[in-house]
């Protein structure tokens, strides 16, 4: 048996506990009869013994994706996330601890890596909205309001029935587009007012200084400047309805994202 | 006229994302193949296909959200489109000038489909309701009521006398259009109907779910005459030839199918998307399949006649 070589095959990339689990599984069924003379049916063997682990870490990643769910319930956010990836190490294949994984990192405020693990769970399963949903609202925590209405028109397409992902997914993620749409309109608007008082084209004539010409470029010139100030102290902002317009800044209040804490466990 | 089944042509990027409808039409007035895309990325592109390959002739920009659907008129002249940003379209094909802009209110627009006569346009809503829009008034003029869940496709039969609508819980429900009276409910699949067609006859109604399977009914008489596994994954759409002898299916498995209407056997099989396909056309004489999908890419396939 000592030439038989499990461990030789186990390359490095497979996962510590999957090694102990083979190991140990490997181990039991040595006493377990005699075999009949040397001629051991190798294939078989091999064959039933990896059945048995699958079907050993399929249940363990269970248990502990159950016990995951129940740590986050309870707000023991890190120990969930200890949990689900040693499930995650033992069926790697599973898009729900990515999904999961990803839920409990965006209440840790892990952003990048709670958009990584949203990414995973759909490029296991493509075809399931609820990990899309998940990818957009993580791309949205991180800021990525572009990929986030892509994520939530993609889970929309997938489920079009499901209201909650067009009445506050979608809906929200497209007016924080639009606003930023209009804030970076306003930007650009300032910038080509300042640089129309900078090179007033007025300024550039040679003036008979006698003239009325001289009055009417410095008044060009004092208007253009007074609508600069007035872009500059004013801020984009949305009313109730989504619609966008500006005011004097300090008159705007911001909204905040509803910080939705409650971890689904996904059940499947 | 080809004798097999071949792959004739792709463009690949035809748009910047997924690309989820498509729709082939023949213009009247010039005898000419136009092909309308819709994708994720906003915008209706409309294609001519000339001399064995596809030419951009508008790209169309209007819409704030993925276009769902798209289809042509049975005269070649208008294209309907409908986007997630909950807007129905009308576009001028000829000028590539938007006509209308419906608004259907909040999530009531999904599938778009042309009445026979051209004059209308159904689309299925939320609340199981098939609203059916006056192409002339650009309004909301009648309503029939499923009384079922969200409606995901719908379908026109050929002769104009019937309207049936697949709904998200696999419900299939049939209409009288000129009585409006709801003539059929089938409980045909348990899972979303992604689409239905009709044969050219209106005898049959070909429908397609995420279970995997694609079934055959009988209109009259309200009968299930098959059902056909094949795809490995969701069915995404079915089309019938215009020659009544096949259909064409496409799937989440990445393949494009054509079936045999008369032995009910998958005759080829077509991989050569990379990702879903979601949408699958006959031309109108039943020569040329068009297929897209969300690898961007837009296939034609040569069929033999």
């Amino acid at each position: 048996m000592a030439s038989f070589g499990w461990k030789r095959k186990v390359g490095e990339k497979v996962s510590k506990t999957a090694v102990q689990q083979f190991v140990a599984e490997a181990e039991k069924p040595e006493d377990a009869g005699p075999r009949r003379e040397d001629e051991v049916d190798w294939l078989h063997a091999i064959k039933r013994r990896k059945e048995i682990l699958l079907e050993d870490c399929a249940a363990k990643s269970k248990r502990l994706k159950e016990e995951g769910a129940e740590l986050a319930g309870h707000g023991r956010h890190w120990e969930a996330i200890k949990k689900l990836d040693e499930a995650i190490e033992l069926t790697p294949d599973n898009p729900l601890l990515y999904e999961m994984k990803s839920q409990v990192l965006t209440i840790l405020q892990e952003v990048f890596p709670a958009v990584k693990a949203a990414e995973m769970a759909v490029k296991l399963r493509p075809l399931w909205w609820e990990g899309w949903q998940t990818v957009g609202r993580a791309q949205l925590n991180l800021g990525e309001v572009d990929l986030a209405v892509r994520s939530f028109q993609v889970a929309i397409h997938l489920c079009p029935s499901e209201r909650s992902l067009w009445q506050e997914d979608l809906e929200w993620a497209w007016r924080l587009q639009k606003q930023e749409m209009a804030t970076k309109e306003k930007t650009r608007q300032e910038e080509e007012t300042k640089n129309q008082i900078l090179n007033a084209p007025e300024l550039k004539q040679d003036f008979d200084f006698e003239s009325d010409e001289v009055l009417a470029a410095c008044v060009a010139v004092a208007e253009r400047q007074t609508r600069y100030e007035e872009l500059k102290r004013t801020t984009v902002v949305m009313d109730a309805e989504g619609n966008i317009k500006s005011v004097l800044t300090g008159e705007g209040g911001s909204e905040e994202p509803s910080t939705d804490t409650f971890v689904k466990a996904r059940g499947l | 006229m080809s004798t097999q089944y071949s792959i004739l042509f792709k463009q690949e990027h035809a748009h910047d994302d997924a690309i989820w409808t498509a729709a082939w039409g023949k213009s009247e007035a010039d005898g000419s193949d136009t092909i309308v895309t819709g994708s994720l990325d906003d915008m209706v592109k409309v294609w001519k296909w000339c001399d064995e390959k596809l030419e951009l002739q508008w790209s169309l920009e209007g819409h704030q959200l993925g276009v769902v659907s798209v289809d042509i008129s049975h005269n070649g002249a208008i294209a309907a489109s409908s986007s997630l940003d909950a807007h129905i379209r009308l576009w001028d094909l000829e000028s590539g000038k938007q006509i209308k802009s419906m608004d259907a209110g909040p999530v009531d627009a999904w599938s778009v489909a042309f009445s026979p006569d051209s004059k209308y346009i159904a689309t299925g809503s939320h609340h199981g309701k098939v609203n059916i829009f006056g192409v002339e008034s650009g309004k909301k003029e009648h309503s029939l009521d499923t009384r079922g869940k969200f409606i995901l496709s719908i379908a026109y039969s050929p002769d104009g006398k019937y309207l049936a609508s697949g709904a998200i819980d696999g419900i299939i429900n049939i209409f009288d259009i000129a009585t409006g009276k709801l003539l059929h409910t089938l409980e045909g699949h348990a899972m979303p109907i992604r689409s239905l067609t009709f044969s050219p006859d209106s005898q049959l109604l070909v429908t397609a779910s995420d279970d995997g399977y694609i079934k055959i009914y009988d209109v009259q008489h309200a009968n299930l005459a098959g059902t056909l596994s094949g795809h490995g994954s969701w069915v995404l759409n079915v089309a019938f030839s215009p020659d009544s002898k096949h259909f064409v299916s496409s799937s989440s498995d990445k393949s494009v199918k054509v079936w045999d209407v008369g032995t009910r056997a998958c005759i080829n099989t077509f991989f050569d998307h990379q990702d879903q396909v979601w949408s699958v056309k006959y031309n109108s004489t039943g020569s040329k399949i068009i297929s897209a999908g969300d690898d961007r890419s837009i296939h034609i396939y040569d069929c033999p006649m």
